[in-house]
């Protein structure tokens, strides 16, 4: 296994993840089908957190084939570019269907449309559009059998030139990212404050489920959720924008993989607490009540992954360089 | 003494620059040199050993989310955010806290062992230090305010707590950024030579 073996592995879940959850956003529409809605809310984040990863295996890739005689620098810079206005949109897909999750809780029978479902409808939309545009310049790159032939696209439609007048130049993007270390340091300080808001809100929550400070119940603390997914959102931005910046810096690294291997766990544990009814068996618990075994084997893992995550994290300066690339 | 004046006189800047430091008492104290030369010191800065510097570094992160995170918490429910917590039992919280502090407090000391001159030397040190005090000691004061009287209702501890609840936040915040903006603002890594 290679970067480039990673990257190919990972990138089909952005783009066919994607049109299966609008599939059935849409056919959720027609059949008014609650569960269907549901389902795809799910599938939006989830794609949004493996689109992360997917994008990070990309320098890697690049790396692994940039030396092959007939790749081009300039088709890969495409790729790249065309790939960030569209990471951009699936993560604003997921952090929607991540409101509209929240908004639709306790509701069983179809709940009625509201504009979070419209952002998310009309937002998969344009990222599927621009995901099957990532997966187009993407095979060009290696794919001699499509490609068109040209090294620029000179030749396009109206909407793919319009679209590429929205795509970030990557060396100029990561040029910005890494100008001024005042704007560094602005980043990695939002990163501070996002795991602290973070670990703040979920620890307690998870803590009360382990058994601690049981005079609280439960309900109300779960509603400190929504701070902790913006202190995540703030964490999610400032380290996308920080790997933009220094990509060969975060490559080669394990324990900043690791932490990515970490983080997709904690998307499963959430996914597990929601769809277990793990969550459900603890909502009503009141003040001296004890959470049963399964939310509390969650909440412990929860809690260990996410230091786990402030580990890793810690430990990305010191173990840089320390994946070495087979040529 | 004749060889200084010299030195003042002539082309050279480096030694011109070094002789105004010392004029107006900018080089750093010895006794930073001093720090720095013992055995803890190097092996903190100098060994390959995961458990050395980042292993205290990384207590000091820990400690700060135990510590900042349990105060947001309580922040936040005073200022009126998730009104289904009840206020009284997040007293416990302070403990967390305290566990927090005492982590940050010992790997902070072990930190400055491991680097003197470049935290003693920074100005956005003191800063952070003094911002992490006023901190504290609001911290101190909402939890006698509002938690010492155990007859207050919610609202009354609402309207108790609330203004230092907003304070603590932003002092938090400031400590934070203060202590980040150390490894850029740093003059001197190690006792300059």
């Amino acid at each position: 296994m290679n970067f480039a073996h990673l990257h190919l592995l990972l990138n089909h879940f952005p783009i066919i993840g994607t049109l299966i959850g609008m599939g059935l956003l849409l056919l959720s529409l027609a059949g008014k089908n609650q569960d269907f809605r549901r389902a795809s809310l799910v599938i939006f984040a989830a794609m949004a957190l493996i689109s992360i990863l997917a994008f990070f295996s990309g320098p890697g890739a690049q790396g692994a084939i940039k030396n092959i005689p007939g790749v081009s620098e300039a088709l890969i810079e495409r790729h790249q570019g065309a790939a960030m206005l569209a990471l951009l949109f699936m993560e604003f897909t997921g952090a929607f269907s991540l409101v509209a999750l929240w908004k639709s809780q306790g509701e069983s029978s179809p709940a009625r449309w509201n504009w979070s479902l419209s952002a998310v409808l009309l937002l998969s939309i344009v990222t599927a559009g621009l995901m099957a545009r990532v997966g187009t310049t993407g095979g060009d790159i290696r794919h001699p059998e499509i490609a068109s032939g040209q090294e620029e696209a000179t030749e396009g439609s109206t909407v793919s030139k319009m679209v590429r007048g929205f795509e970030p130049s990557p060396g100029k993007f990561a040029e910005l990212m890494t100008a001024s270390k005042w704007w560094w340091a602005f980043m990695m300080d939002l990163h501070f404050v996002g795991l602290a808001l973070l670990i703040g809100t979920v620890g307690i929550l998870n803590l009360r489920m382990l058994g601690f400070a049981k005079q609280i119940p439960i309900a109300p603390l779960h509603r400190l959720v929504p701070w902790a997914m913006a202190g995540f959102g703030i964490n999610l931005v400032t380290g996308v924008l920080a790997f933009t910046g220094m990509d060969q810096y975060y490559t080669y690294d394990w324990a900043f993989w690791i932490k990515m291997l970490a983080i997709m766990l904690l998307g499963l544990n959430v996914a597990a607490f929601y769809l277990t009814g793990a969550f459900q068996s603890v909502e009503g618990l009141g003040p001296g009540d004890d959470a049963p075994p399964l939310a509390k084997f969650i909440a412990g893992t929860s809690l260990f992954l996410w230091f786990a995550v402030i580990t890793l994290g810690r430990y990305i300066q010191s173990y840089s360089d320390t994946i070495s690339v087979h040529k | 003494m004749p060889l200084r004046i010299r030195a003042m006189i002539g082309p050279n800047v480096a030694g011109r620059r070094m002789i105004q430091a010392k004029e107006l008492n900018l080089v750093p104290p010895l006794f930073l040199q001093t720090i720095e030369d013992t055995g803890l010191s190097t092996w903190l800065r100098e060994s390959e050993s995961p458990f050395a510097f980042y292993f205290i570094l990384l207590f000091h992160t820990f400690g700060l989310a135990l510590l900042v995170g349990a105060n947001v918490v309580v922040d936040l429910r005073l200022l009126g955010v998730a009104r289904g917590i009840p206020i009284k039992p997040l007293q416990q919280l302070f403990r967390i806290m305290w566990i927090g502090f005492t982590m940050n407090a010992v790997t902070g000391v072990l930190l400055v062992i491991a680097y003197p001159t470049k935290s003693l030397t920074n100005l956005d040190f003191y800063i952070k230090l003094t911002i992490i005090g006023c901190a504290i000691w609001v911290m101190l004061k909402l939890k006698d305010r509002v938690f010492a009287d155990a007859s207050l209702n919610e609202a009354e501890m609402m309207a108790r707590g609330a203004s230092l609840a907003k304070w603590s936040l932003l002092l938090w915040f400031g400590a934070i950024t203060a202590g980040r903006l150390l490894a850029y603002t740093y003059k001197y890594l190690t006792y300059p030579s």
